[in-house]
């Protein structure tokens, strides 16, 4: 047992096990954690590859394949194969980024997105998500040979609070508690900063698989100021496959392409994408025809993607107050940001070449895993410290469907803001409360995020009553809101629960359910595990039987094939614990035997045979 | 009441000196974040949360001069920030007539999609908001130092309508951003 039973191992001074950061990533995931005070990204898929494929495959049998093994399956089984989850985190089925080509089937009906896939019920994002991070942890386990229970997640920055809350419950699904969402420009900085002991004000550019996100921060003796992060939610590398497979099904002929299909063609782009990095031009096959992409084409078709990102790095700048000149250096996070043309164009805009001296797949995570052994650090001597910014506007919905910003964006969290409303009916007892994250005026341009009923307002002439909504932003940059009534306090709280996630009650259910999984799992290991013993030891005794039967004595051959019957027997059932006690029993029947068998062994070797003589 | 001076046991004034603020800020942040007391009980992990949200708060008030002088005439009663404030509808009838003409000339250029007329405009705006928050700063000053007649009635309204109008113009200055955006979109 002990060999495999990593999950009995207990470090007393590590009661939580190893905390590891996590950059759960829309196209590859990896695990990082501190160990000599330096952080490394755990092997955590074939080849020893830290880089463990976002991709979760739901087979027939109801077993789920995570990583390199389920990416193969995806042109074979493209519905039951779900890529870039990250880019539905959040998200509702009508959302224009769940509408992008791709080869998922979705569930129809529900508000929550829901993937229709083998082996039984529909799969939300979230659990698509925690089957990931539960293969994160589970490799990070046997690799630390100790319990993983405590991550630091990150997220783009950008990501808003239905987004936030989404993978949060992912890591609780996953039985991971959430030291902190950390944003992932952040991450980098600090893997970058605590390296290089840097001060002055950084850019961090970080295009991901699906999203883009740009951080200004400021570092001063440790610590890192976020002074303003923007970014785009739906922007990434993998529209830059996008942009090479339309063009490929174009030629093709194809209007209505199969599931089956886009995805050989969405794959073919994506390696046709990264040979571009150092090929001017690269054969890509698919749809049984070969075809030529050049990287000036490649260059022209995704120039209006990265021209998306100059935007955004403009605002985040205004936001910040600072220059692009200004800059004392300029980190690029990201796989996309391998692309040739997205590095000319962000030195170009910086007027600086960009740092990229930490592998840009890898410095979300090992930043993460800083942050998590310092959150878990218990007598904390250092002077480093996040302070970081909630990327998007909240606010409510007032009269004539206009939004009222109670947080501004690029708002330093935790934070707290407050806002009284009074009633304009008279006798009005009820006040409709609708949450809002997004810049724009217009309710509808916004992302709703929660719609409440405060009730219980005491009857009172239009305007007596006042209604004070508070909202608190804590330091993952996840909402809670609380409303009073003044004259008679009269309250109610409530953390925001996106309209497009689960609800408390969904997740404890997953919970418990993947809680049974696992015991039945753990289960069924230690069943193969003993029966893989029995085994070994019924050969073994079948051996000296056959081979020293001489040296048994009256009686010891029956306790001896009783005992091994009795095992024989159970090794067909499912009691782990029956069939070791029945394996015991067999060694103490044959013990007196076996010994005897070791005494002659012994007297031989002595005599000037050799053992294996016999 | 706690003010926000007191978060930083200043003074309350309007003058502050930023970079010192700024300094302050950084060695608070370290003594009061939750991330600094992340295995410690619930209790210390939620007195962590308010005291960085007050201290955030404080900060990003005191910071700014804008916000600064808003908060200031708020500890004298008057509370820009609420829609139902009564100062609103009491500015003086030259300054609507000011904002008509400003929105006028806004919308043309906007229709026009003239980004350097509107450009221009906001430059002249920027002045104006500059000036009328020198004119809040001097009442805000002399409110401060005390020693005012009449309990200081007409130095507040005066730095309240002066807020009023650099509250319009930053207003009109983020809808010339948000115009420029959506042309280099």
């Amino acid at each position: 047992m002990s060999k495999n039973g990593y999950l009995q191992i207990h470090d007393p001074l590590k009661p939580k096990g190893q905390a590891v950061g996590i950059d759960l990533g829309t196209t590859n995931s990896l695990v990082a954690a501190v160990v000599k005070d330096t952080p490394v990204c755990v092997p955590v898929d074939e080849g020893d590859s830290p880089l463990l494929p976002s991709v979760v495959h739901y087979a027939q049998d109801g077993g789920v394949v995570v990583g390199a093994r389920a990416k193969k399956l995806a042109s074979e089984h493209p519905t039951d194969t779900i890529a870039s989850v990250k880019r539905f985190m959040g998200r509702g089925p009508d959302d224009a980024e769940t509408r992008k080509l791709g080869h998922h089937k979705f569930a129809p009906g529900a508000k929550v997105i829901r993937f229709d896939v083998a082996g039984g019920t529909p799969v939300t994002p979230i659990e698509v998500s925690g089957e990931v991070l539960r293969a994160l942890k589970r490799r990070a386990e046997s690799h630390f040979s100790s319990k993983v229970e405590q991550a630091v997640i990150t997220v783009p920055a950008y990501f808003d609070d239905a987004q936030r809350q989404a993978t949060k419950d992912a890591g609780r699904l996953a039985g991971l508690e959430v030291l902190r969402l950390l944003n992932e420009p952040t991450a980098a900085a600090l893997a970058y900063g605590l390296d290089k002991g840097s001060q002055g004000t950084f850019a961090v550019y970080d295009l991901g698989g699906g999203t883009f996100d740009i951080s200004i921060l400021k570092l001063v003796d440790g610590i890192f100021e976020v002074k303003s992060t923007s970014g785009d939610s739906a922007l990434g590398g993998d529209d830059f496959d996008r942009a090479i497979a339309q063009r490929v099904l174009e030629s093709l002929g194809e209007t209505a392409p199969s599931p089956a299909l886009v995805a050989e063609v969405l794959a073919a782009s994506r390696k046709a994408k990264e040979a571009l990095t150092d090929a001017a031009s690269v054969e890509l096959t698919a749809g049984g025809k070969t075809h030529t992409v050049k990287r000036e084409d490649f260059d022209t078709w995704i120039q209006p993607f990265v021209q998306k990102t100059g935007t955004v790095c403009r605002r985040a700048m205004k936001d910040a107050g600072v220059a692009a000149g200004e800059m004392d250096g300029v980190i690029l996070v990201g796989g996309a940001t391998r692309v040739p043309a997205v590095r000319r164009y962000v030195a170009e805009l910086f007027g600086r070449e960009p740092l990229g001296d930490i592998d840009p797949d890898q410095v979300v995570a090992m930043g993460a895993a800083v942050l998590a052994n310092l959150l878990t650090t218990a007598d904390r001597q250092d002077d480093v410290l996040l302070l970081d910014v909630i990327p998007l506007s909240l606010g409510l919905e007032t009269m004539g469907g206009i939004v009222e910003k109670l947080i501004q964006r690029n708002s330093t969290i935790p934070t707290t803001a407050a806002q009284v409303f009074t009633t304009f009916k008279d006798g009005q007892t009820g006040l409709d409360i609708h949450v809002l994250q997004g810049e724009r005026e217009l309710v509808e341009d916004n992302r709703s995020l929660a719609r409440f009923t405060l009730s219980g307002i005491p009857p009172l002439a239009a305007g007596m009553a006042r209604v004070e909504v508070r909202f608190q932003v804590d330091a993952d940059g996840i909402l809670s809101v609380s409303a009073k009534e003044q004259s008679t306090g009269v309250s109610q709280s409530i953390t925001v629960k996106p309209s497009h996630g689960l609800t408390d009650e969904e997740i404890e259910q997953m919970l418990l359910d993947s809680i049974d999984h696992a015991e039945d799992d753990i289960q069924a290991r230690q069943v193969r595990e003993q029966r893989v013993d029995a085994e070994r030891v019924l050969a073994e005794a079948d051996r000296q039987l056959r081979e020293h039967g001489s040296l048994l004595q009256d009686g010891e051959r029956a306790a001896i094939d009783a005992a091994i019957a009795q095992v024989q027997a159970l090794m067909k059932g499912d009691d782990h614990l029956k069939l070791k006690e029945a394996v015991h029993a067999l060694d103490e029947a044959s013990r007196p035997f076996i010994e005897r068998v070791m005494n002659q062994a012994i007297t031989q070797v002595v005599a000037g045979h050799s053992v294996e003589d016999y | 009441m706690r003010t926000h001076f007191d978060v930083f046991g200043l003074k309350r004034g309007y003058d502050v000196d930023v970079p010192a603020l700024e300094k302050q800020y950084r060695e608070l942040s370290l003594q009061l974040h939750p991330d600094r007391v992340a295995q410690a009980s619930a209790r210390e992990r939620v007195q962590a949360l308010e005291g960085t949200t007050a201290l955030n708060e404080a900060f990003k008030t005191l910071k700014d001069p804008v916000r600064r002088a808003f908060y200031l005439l708020k500890l004298h009663g008057i509370d820009l920030d609420r829609e139902d404030a009564g100062a609103q509808k009491d500015m003086p009838l030259e300054f609507l007539e000011e904002v008509m003409d400003l929105r006028e000339a806004l919308d043309t250029a906007i229709a026009k999609k003239d980004l350097g007329r509107a450009r221009a405009m906001a430059d002249d705006v920027e002045a104006r908001k500059k000036a009328a928050l020198a004119e809040a700063a001097g009442a805000l000053r002399t409110l401060e130092a005390g020693e005012v007649a009449d309990g200081g009635q007409e130095l507040v309204r005066k730095a309240s309508h002066a807020l009023g109008r650099v509250r319009y113009f930053t207003r009109f200055l983020e809808q010339v951003d948000a115009f420029e955006e959506e042309i280099q979109a």
